[in-house]
């Protein structure tokens, strides 16, 4: 038997049926092109990263702190500078910034910059400015939201505290504005000079802190890198070359690629159902020409091989196909990813992406058609001996010894996709349940309609009559449009529970408004003020002090300790590095969910200084009830022990702290105030313009408006994803029409018959409209159940939030699955009815 | 050539089993016409289609040129066939997605016989249908498609060639054409023939008859 006659069968075979893949052909290059566009869409986000790196960190090294840089610090910078780097300091921070005239106010952020800023890239402004300086004196550069939501043009005045600012040109892009997708307000560029002059770097304010170096030509930046990072001991100093640049971006991109990656796979799995229908439905039709070349001396193994190589060419052109397609899909969904990322994307084919999206097709190909083209080795070569009728009836033995390699080898695609074993985990289980939950749902109801005796009139008893029609097709069809409808309406879960979680009404706890910065001889006429304004609402008051964590049970916090941390856990580092923000208190606040230990008694408070901390922040630094930390307060080492651990819901958006230390812990401390406050949203813009107008050193967080901008990037994001579920939407319904097609035959038949014996057509159309409504019905139902189920497995065990069940899309996805197979399975089926019985009868 | 020793055949059918062949014994020898003959139902196609290992008989022993049947699986069974018989069926069972000249290549590209393509033009000369090579079975008639399924038959130079009512789908004309194809081509070959038809008349042409009733051999009664 020889290679040559597989090659050529399988030509020759292809040549006669391509019409019969069809199917096919689309579920491979539809599942392939959502993989291609999702790892092209990556590639190109990676690419502009890699690309725009020195631009996004600002230079090849950025230091990073919440404190002006120490004495040490500035020797290590200047002994770079001798090398022949150049560095500037950037300051950010946020704050208010009031309309000279009408007194309205806007939380911005301002970088204040010196003339040496950016180091690498451009500032784009319009109207176009000279790079160098960008802004000096008393003018600043703004973001367009800015201009838009005071009601400013450029060349008109802003007031940054109290000091008058003209507004020169608007920010089109900032090269290293990368920090965090949310951003609290607008940019508002000033020179650093204009800074301290507007009273808002004064006490207690959150400044962030950034020296950016530029190295001089051909100096090593992993050097320069390991040389600060040995001169500078303060772990709170985070020094990043440009190669690592912003991992938090690069993480998050990654994540929403995976996810998204999920879908797409999802999309070609469903696929795998119509190859595996449309080969099954391909061996039938072969049977009798399999028989025949058995009769001829062709051993299965042989025919096995040459029915396999078809299927994988097949796979391969479908394959490529899905590949271009991907390729071509991919700038629209780069246009959808482009508000989110701060960078320029570029559309990208890139080659590896391109090799895995085939390599993916071609194996789930392979995979799904395997099961179906075993029943080849079956076939006995004595069917045609036997006349039709049994031949038709013939069927092959299911191949079970394969149903493992063939499962593993799925899963183990799956995985190559997730990427992670958890995430790989989730899929493959999601996968398995669902198949088993719809096929077991499509079996109850063939019972069902086999068991109960049918009552009601033709089209009814008609319709059911049809649902366990041989060939297994209300099988293929509640699995394909039942995973549909789970993808479906578990994204609408997922985002309806998102909006949920973020919708400000719906937070009774969370205050309209965090005042911070509120020093201690405004408390009471800041109080005074709100209260008035907010007709009656007196502020809550919380004293705080910012201190940075330096040792943990004696051991102090390193750099190399810190290190390590960040390689272990790079997400969870920053509870080691971040500036705490300490109060203290002799009660527990209304609401303290204690986990571990108990709050102190006046007496216990007056021992020694104590702290309670939040339950999460403890786990990861490893810390118990009974250890001591030390915070390092303004320079002052303040040792406190662990009393207890606090559960916080951060969600409520409440006021809450990480750490709470006992009363007399902070005293002599330098403190200021956070102010919170409830007032109806009517009275918000007012009272935040009185706030401000009073007292120009106090920034107003606006709980609302930042939500909003949350909402507003979950939107966006859910947008992308409903994009990629798109395709296995088209997939599913691309299963359900050719399964519903290969019915066809025999739905003719019978509808002649029925009309032969008087039936109308609409009569008929009813009875087809039965059985495709029940299939849609049961697939709904299934479909809903599922996505419920995996949305809770989602938020239980990724996101870690609470979850709430949406009647909403659940009903709107039973509806909508009903009525989907009734129009899918009416367009597939209409022309039947039109046929003349003679005609059909003839041909029988 | 053939021994054919005690066969018996039942098919089930309908929940009882149903005898098909009742203790056939009977040999065939080498380059020997021999027909098989008996009214529809007497078993004729089954006996033939066990002589070419498409089934296993439920008792009995077959051997076929020195090779006893029952002692080989599916996959030798398929290696038997093609180095040992040629087969005819009577719906022809041309591959519907292949040309006259590829339904008659399929053996020998089973084989992998390098001069296959040459080797098909020669056969279908020899069945009078040279220019009919790339039609499809569908665009043939009958008696052509018969004549793709003889040449397809006897490519590999069988020792042996099973005809199964091989004009049972023609007008008679045709399939006295047909029958005497498959005869000069079994004599030019020198191989032996096992010919199945219900018509007395085609039977005449054997050296030998084999009467079938009920699933017996009852050669000699009326």
């Amino acid at each position: 038997m020889t290679l040559r006659f597989a090659l050529r069968m399988a030509w020759r075979q292809m040549r006669g049926a391509w019409r019969h893949f069809l199917t096919f052909f689309a579920c491979i290059a539809l599942g392939v092109a959502a993989l291609v566009s999702v790892g092209t869409l990556a590639a190109s986000l990676d690419g502009a990263v890699a690309r725009e790196a020195k631009a996004l960190t600002g230079g090849d090294l950025e230091l990073r702190s919440a404190r002006p840089l120490d004495a040490q610090a500035q020797d290590a910078l200047a002994r770079l500078r001798v090398e022949g780097a150049r560095t500037t300091a950037v300051r950010e921070l946020a704050a208010m910034a009031r309309h000279p005239a009408t007194g309205a106010t806007l939380l911005v952020e301002i970088k204040a910059v010196e003339p040496a800023y950016p180091l690498y890239g451009r500032v784009q402004v319009t109207p176009p400015r000279p790079d160098h300086p960008l802004v000096a004196d008393a003018t600043a550069l703004v973001e367009q939201p800015l201009l838009d939501r005071l009601g400013l043009a450029v060349g008109d005045g802003l007031l940054l505290g109290a000091v008058p600012f003209t507004i020169t040109g608007v920010i089109e892009r900032e090269p290293d504005r990368a920090a965090s997708f949310v951003t609290l307000g607008p940019r508002v560029m000033i020179d650093a000079g204009a800074l301290e002059p507007t009273g808002l770097t004064g006490f207690g304010s959150r400044v962030r802190y950034r020296t950016l170096v530029r190295l001089g030509e051909g100096a090593s930046a992993r050097a320069a890198h390991e040389a600060l990072e040995r001169a500078i001991a303060d772990p709170s100093v985070r020094v990043t070359a440009f190669d690592e640049a912003r991992p938090g971006l690069r993480r998050f991109f990654s994540q929403l690629t995976t996810y998204l990656g999920l879908v797409g796979l999802a999309s070609l799995f469903v696929g795998g159902i119509g190859v595996a229908s449309s080969v099954a439905m391909f061996v039938r039709r072969q049977l009798s020409t399999i028989a025949v070349l058995k009769c001829l001396g062709a051993e299965s193994r042989a025919l096995l091989a040459a029915y396999l190589v078809q299927i994988q060419a097949l796979a391969v052109i479908g394959s490529l196909a899905g590949a271009g397609l991907g390729v071509l899909v991919q700038p629209a969904l780069v246009r959808v990813v482009q508000p989110f990322a701060p960078i320029a994307l570029e559309p990208s084919g890139d080659v590896w992406t391109l090799v895995r999206g085939l390599l993916m097709g071609t194996l789930t190909a392979l995979l799904c058609a395997v099961w179906p083209l075993l029943a080849v080795r079956a076939v006995p070569p004595s069917l045609i001996l036997r006349r039709d009728v049994q031949a038709a009836g013939w069927r092959a033995p299911r191949p079970w010894a394969a149903a493992l390699p063939i499962a593993a080898g799925l899963a183990a695609l799956a995985f190559w996709q997730a990427g992670s074993l958890k995430l790989g985990a989730i899929f493959v289980g999601a996968a398995l349940v669902a198949l088993v939950v719809l096929a077991a749902l499509a079996r109850t109801l063939i019972l069902l309609v086999r068991t109960v005796p049918p009552g009601g009139g033709l089209a009814w008893r008609q319709g059911l009559a049809g649902l366990r029609r041989p060939g297994g097709h209300a099988l293929r069809v509640v699995v394909a449009l039942g995973t549909g409808v789970m993808l479906l309406v578990a994204i609408a879960l997922l985002e309806a529970n998102l909006s949920r979680q973020i919708a400000f009404e719906r937070k009774h706890e969370a205050p309209s408004f965090f005042f911070v910065d509120v020093q201690g001889d405004q408390r009471e006429p800041f109080a005074g003020l709100v209260t008035r304004a907010s007709g009656g609402v007196a502020p809550a008051l919380t004293p705080v002090v910012r201190g940075r964590l330096a040792a943990i049970d004696g051991v102090p916090l390193s750099r190399e300790l810190v290190e390590a941390k960040r390689a272990a856990a790079p997400d969870k580092v920053w509870y080691f590095t971040r500036e705490y923000v300490l109060t203290f208190a002799a009660e527990p606040p209304a609401g303290t969910a204690i986990t571990r230990g108990r709050w102190w008694t006046a007496a216990e408070a007056a021992q020694r200084p104590r702290v309670s901390l939040e339950d999460e922040a403890a786990r990861h630094l490893g810390v118990a009830v009974g250890d001591s930390l030390v915070f390092d307060v303004q320079g002052v080492r303040l040792e406190v022990e662990v009393m207890s651990l606090r559960h916080v819901d951060w969600q409520s958006l409440a006021a809450n702290f990480f750490a709470i230390l006992s009363p007399g812990a902070l005293e002599g401390a330098p403190l200021t105030y956070v102010a919170t406050a409830r007032v109806p949203a009517a009275a918000e813009s007012e009272l935040q313009d009185q706030v401000v107008a009073t007292f120009p050193n106090i920034t107003a967080i606006p709980v609302r408006a930042v939500l909003e901008r949350v909402a507003a990037l979950f939107a966006q994001i859910g947008f992308a994803v409903r994009l990629m579920a798109l395709f296995s939407i088209t997939v599913g319904l691309t299963v359900i029409a050719s399964t519903l097609a290969a019915t066809r035959h025999q739905r003719l038949y019978e509808t002649v018959i029925l009309k032969t014996l008087g039936a109308t057509r609409a009569t008929v159309a009813r009875a087809f409209a039965v059985e495709y409504a029940c299939l849609g019905a049961v697939s709904g139902l299934g479909g809903v159940l599922l996505a419920a189920v995996l949305t809770w497995v989602v938020h239980r065990f990724v996101l870690d939030a609470q979850w709430t069940l949406e009647l909403l899309p659940l009903a709107a996805g039973a509806v909508g699955a009903t009525a989907v197979a009734l129009a899918v399975g009416g367009l597939a089926t209409l022309r039947l009815l039109g046929r003349a019985p003679l005609a059909v009868l003839r041909q029988d | 050539m053939i021994q054919v020793r005690d066969l018996v055949m039942r098919l089930p059918s309908g929940g009882r089993s149903l005898t098909i062949l009742d203790g056939v014994t009977f040999d065939v020898k080498v380059g020997e016409v021999c027909a098989i003959t008996g009214p529809s139902g007497s078993g004729k196609s089954t006996l033939v289609g066990l002589l070419a290992g498409l089934d296993r008989p439920t008792a009995g022993s077959i051997v076929v040129a020195g090779v006893e049947l029952g002692r080989l699986g599916e996959d030798a069974l398929a290696r038997f066939r093609r180095e040992t018989l040629g087969y005819v069926f009577q719906s022809f069972h041309l591959i519907p997605t292949l040309t006259a000249a590829e339904n008659v290549a399929v053996p020998l590209e089973i084989v992998g016989v390098p001069e296959a393509p040459a080797r098909v033009r020669e056969l279908l000369a020899e069945v009078g249908l040279a220019d009919r090579a790339h039609h499809y079975p569908i665009q043939l008639s009958g008696g052509e498609q018969q004549r793709v399924a003889l040449a397809r038959a006897v490519a590999l130079r069988p020792k042996l060639l099973l005809a199964d009512e091989p004009t049972g789908n023609l007008d008679s004309a045709t399939g006295a054409q047909i029958i005497e194809l498959l005869l000069a081509l079994n004599r030019e070959r020198g191989s032996t023939l096992v010919l199945v038809t219900h018509d007395e008349a085609l039977a005449r042409h054997a050296g030998r008859v084999i009467r079938l009733r009920d699933g017996r051999i009852v050669n000699g009664q009326p």
